[in-house]
């Protein structure tokens, strides 16, 4: 059939309609010049990711900002309602920084020697003294001191290890970590009905917490004893006691092929790699138990080595996301480790590695596995996307309370330039994140603790003393300035904060105690089994841990942790056998008596136990009950043995400590006082760690709570002198 | 061009047979997919993914921050300052990826547009089928001095009016409507030149042409579902109207392109993890 045309109709011109793939191919063209609207324009997910986050983001954060200042008048009319006026503030930001274990005698020298010109600088803009420590001189203790300005009676913190009553097993002193008991059962699944209780044991209020009740702000970034972490207005980053993924203090892993010879003595756990001349392995690195399932299997994900040994280098790959290629003794940057613990559920930690030989044999090591900080398994800051938003701010960054691996430098699995590393980048982490917040603090306070300084004297110590029994032991010397380049890096902080001060602003640099050597261990627990204080059970010698060999029935003192000693008393310990009271009291009096003084016969008299001390007459608080009811006062160079903290009572009373740990300051606190910087002259002659507490509260206006047993450190009124008002005006 | 859409042409009726008889919303979802896989990899492997990680990171640490400072109106405009000015570094570190997938994606949207974008013509539903001449060249003319344009039409399809004849816009329409299902080809004649056009009517996702049109690249880029006009014929572009389709995304009727967008977004940031990839 054919038609023709004929005629023509005065039709009107019209465009005509384009199919709409012309417009959809059009706006995908657009797309690329990047600004057609994303459904108009999708030329496939990958502008569509762009664009659509981007957007979601800006959207976002535009609600946010809208909510945030349109919330703003009624968020301050409802602060001044529920909190009052704000106090008359003296200063408009307080910045504290400390230097975990800065040493006045070292610092002394140092500044002598010129080489810490920024302490210095501060010190001639304010003050320098040396700053009074607890009972005992150890971080938890002293730092506990530090945020509530009370004596350890007060904050219940007396070591870092407390011992159970009904078992006289050790235990955190800090933090009590709970049990899951109520799960829903779905097949072979438990899901959990609640999270297990996390108790910091830490009582009394930090004084963050009540600048805060004023809504001061504050932000606490590593303090030791903050997890589970305090709330309060502000925030603040967990510090000490915060576990690693396998719930302890820092377990380090090591994959070897070697045989094994025993179990590390702390901290470590050997993996068996097998056959020994492999050139690849598959293993699994372990993880936490699996509250998931009936019998709580540890969390494992699939890790593979492969070793090249003529490059000598290893290509290590966990789970599906990290691959990292490494030559011997290379540590590797952070890794994500991932355990799936349920559909959906994940796990998530970090971990850095280390190849540490290629040969004969092939060992791997692998630090403690980090909880997350963008997906922490347990909330380790305060708000809880605290960590989060620091590890988006200045990238991952450690977790675990006692960061810095010393257990396998000590056990010699890695080497003193692996510690010092992983050392220092936790230090560099520690600076990005510090000055991050100072950067965004407008009023209130700023405290950060700096841990190298503690872990580096701790490790290398034997370098300062060509006699320490340690410096043979572990003859490495490349290394041997770090205590010192230490103390300078610490000036270059302080030379940065100095250049970031504003007037209004006061500075505090401090330690929490001083350091000395650890040359020889004392065996508390030898010493009272010589002394018939301590009994073993019938055929044991003593060197079980945690007091597994002790016959309670005949004993009456005991030593554990670092810090001193208890008396198994009756009605308190459950196999108490010392009447509280008088028979007590007594005993304290006749061991102090014998233990004062004591010498190191095998180093010609030397003195190893200045001073006991009877916590009952150092403090008086409600938690006296749970000290240790004697305190050990050590001289310089000598320290509770290793084996007498871990419970065992064999062997010599004194003995040479010959582990990279050569440094210690669990000794006298008098004889290992702090540092205290301040850019402001004190109107104190002697300065204790505890009063930083009240002097925070009284420089913003407060008045220090009746229970604080500290002073203040400025009388009332108007600070003397502003510096920073002079730097501004010279600006 | 023209041999490579040719090829597309063969690829795409034979890699979408086994969906023709389905509602067209379950191989739209398939190829969303696939597609969005397939660009993940492409992005995964064309893109800075540290750069665009590091960035990403401090966006939303700058979002973390307007909340964590919320009472600190100046830190709040700082942060708010930092994500626009690292919006547009996120968005150019797209760009690379983006280059590398435009020309796949057209081609293959333009392919699956004339699969999914338009229905069939419905038997008795009239349909116009319009000829532009070209402009500027003589029209056909026959003895008698009429334009000399006709239109044949196979068995199953009906002529039912025209032609109409409009001068201004050098076009010729004829109305039609198919009598019974089928694929056909339809002949015009201008002169001693023809030129054939498809008409599709059938339920199924057949490809259909909506438009054959010239042989100029952007046209042949767009319009792939017919060979090309040849350069000697009078006729610019033929259209055939079929009416547009539907996609039934649960009950929501959309454009397949728009549940392209969704599903293929969906899957791919579903996948992003599984696959190791930073979007």
């Amino acid at each position: 059939m054919a038609h023709t045309a004929s005629v023509a109709l005065p039709l009107k011109p019209r465009r005509a309609s384009a199919p709409k793939l012309h417009a959809a191919a059009l706006a995908a063209l657009a797309l690329a010049l990047g600004w057609a609207l994303p459904a108009q324009a999708y030329v496939g997910p990958g502008a569509g990711f762009a664009l659509a986050s981007s957007f979601a983001v800006v959207f976002v954060t535009i609600v946010l900002a809208i909510f945030a200042i349109l919330a703003y008048p009624f968020r301050v009319a409802w602060r001044r309602l529920r909190r009052g006026k704000p106090p008359q503030a003296r200063v408009k930001r307080l910045i504290v920084v400390g230097f975990d274990g800065q040493d006045t005698r070292l610092t002394d020298r140092f500044l002598a020697e010129g080489k810490l010109p920024n302490f210095k600088k501060l010190a001639e803009l304010g003050c320098y003294r040396p700053l009074a420590s607890t009972y005992p001189s150890l971080s938890p203790v002293a730092w506990s001191s530090f945020s509530t300005g009370t004596h350890p009676a007060k904050h219940n913190i007396f070591d870092f290890l407390d011992r159970d009553r009904r078992t006289y097993l050790p235990m955190l002193s800090s933090t009590r970590i709970g049990e899951v008991r109520r799960f829903f059962r779905l097949g072979k699944w438990r899901i959990p009905r609640d999270k297990p209780e996390l108790t910091l044991l830490r009582r009394s209020t930090p004084f963050w917490t009540l600048l805060g009740q004023k809504g001061i702000w504050s932000t606490v970034l590593r303090v030791p004893i903050t997890f589970p972490p305090d709330r309060f207005y502000g925030a603040e980053l967990s510090a000490m006691c915060v576990p690693d993924l396998l719930g302890t203090q820092g377990t380090f892993l090591l994959f070897t092929t070697r045989p094994a010879s025993g179990k590390f003595k702390e901290g470590g756990i050997r993996v068996a790699l097998e056959p020994p001349g492999a050139e690849r392995f598959e293993t699994r690195l372990e993880g936490p138990e699996n509250l998931f399932l009936e019998d709580r299997p540890p969390l494992s994900t699939a890790m593979s080595l492969t070793v090249d040994r003529a490059a000598k280098k290893a290509t290590i790959a966990i789970g599906s996301e990290e691959t990292v290629t490494l030559a011997v003794g290379e540590l590797s940057g952070w890794l994500s480790v991932l355990f799936k613990a349920a559909p959906g559920v994940t796990v998530r930690g970090i971990t850095r590695v280390q190849v540490t030989e290629i040969g004969e044999h092939f060992s791997l090591y692998v630090a403690p596995i980090n909880l997350d900080p963008e997906g922490p398994a347990m909330p380790i800051s305060h708000p809880s996307y605290y960590a989060t938003y620091l590890a988006k701010k200045i990238g991952p960054f450690a977790t675990l309370g006692l960061a810095e691996d010393t257990w396998s430098l000590n056990e010699k699995v890695v080497d003193d330039g692996t510690f010092l590393k992983q050392t220092l980048d936790i230090d560099d982490e520690r600076q990005r994140m510090f000055f991050a917040s100072l950067d965004q603090l407008k009023k209130g306070s700023l405290v950060c603790v700096f841990d190298a300084t503690d872990r580096i004297q701790h490790m290398f110590w034997r370098y300062l003393e060509k006699d320490h029994p340690a410096h043979s032991a572990n003859p490495q010397t490349e290394h041997a300035n770090a205590i010192e380049e230490l103390y300078r890096r610490n000036d270059e902080v302080v030379g940065k904060v100095l250049a970031k001060m504003r007037r209004g602003d006061l500075l505090m640099v401090i330690s929490d105690h001083g350091f000395t050597s650890f040359r020889r261990g004392v065996n508390l627990n030898a010493w009272l089994l010589a002394n018939g204080y301590l009994a073993l059970k019938e055929g044991c010698d003593g060197s079980g841990e945690w007091l597994a060999d002790i016959d309670w029935s005949r004993t009456r003192a005991y030593g554990v942790g670092l810090a001193g000693m208890f008396l198994n008393v009756r009605g308190r310990e459950a196999q108490g056998i010392v009447e509280p009271g008088r028979e007590a009291a007594a005993l304290k009096a006749e061991i102090l008596a014998k233990m004062s003084g004591l010498k190191d016969t095998e180093k010609g008299g030397e003195v190893g136990i200045r001073e006991v001390f009877d916590t009952a007459k150092l403090y008086s608080g409600p938690y006296l009950e749970n000290a240790p009811d004697l305190i050990v006062g050590y001289n310089h160079g000598y320290r509770v043995s290793w084996d007498s903290a871990t419970g065992m009572a064999s062997g010599a009373v004194f003995e040479d400590n010959l582990k990279a740990w050569s440094g210690d300051h669990c000794v006298d606190p008098r004889i290992v006082p702090g540092v205290f910087f301040c850019s402001h002259k004190i109107d104190v002659d002697q300065p204790a760690l505890m009063d930083v507490a009240p002097t925070a509260l009284t420089l913003f206006g407060l008045e220090p709570p009746a229970h604080m047993d500290a002073r203040p450190l400025f009388k009332a009124g108007p600070l003397a002198a502003d510096p920073f008002a002079r730097k501004a005006k010279a600006a | 061009m023209a041999t490579l859409n040719s090829l597309l042409r063969q690829l795409f009726d034979l890699l979408l047979s086994p969906f023709a008889g389905l509602p067209s919303v379950v191989p739209v979802t398939a190829i969303s997919v696939v597609v969005g896989v397939a660009m993940l990899w492409v992005y995964k492997k064309t893109s800075n993914q540290q750069k665009i990680e590091d960035v990403k990171q401090q966006i939303f640490a700058s979002v973390f921050e307007i909340r964590l400072f919320n009472d600190n109106l100046p830190a709040i405009f700082r942060a708010q300052g930092d994500i626009f000015r690292r919006i547009p570094r996120y968005l150019s570190l797209s760009f690379v990826p983006l280059a590398w997938m435009l020309l796949p994606m057209v081609l293959l949207i333009a392919q699956l547009q004339f699969h999914y974008g338009y229905q069939g013509l419905q038997p008795g539903q009239p349909v116009l089928l319009k000829a532009t001449l070209k402009p500027g060249a003589s029209l056909p003319q026959d003895a008698a001095g009429a334009l000399d344009v006709a239109l044949s039409a196979p068995e199953g399809l009906k002529v039912e009016a025209g032609p109409v004849w409009v001068p201004a816009l050098r076009e010729v329409s004829w109305r039609l409507a198919a009598e019974r299902p089928g694929s056909y080809q339809l002949t015009l004649k201008a002169g001693s030149e023809s030129l054939t056009k498809t008409a599709v009517s059938s339920e199924k996702n057949l490809r259909r042409s909506p438009i054959r049109v010239g042989g100029a690249l952007l046209d042949q880029l767009l319009y792939p579902a017919e060979d090309p006009i040849p350069t000697t014929s009078p006729f610019a572009e033929v259209k055939l109207d079929y009416p547009e389709a539907e996609v039934n995304l649960l009950g929501w009727h959309t454009h397949w392109l728009i549940a392209f967008f969704v599903l293929s977004l969906v899957a791919a940031f579903a996948l992003k993890g599984w696959m190791g990839v930073e979007l």
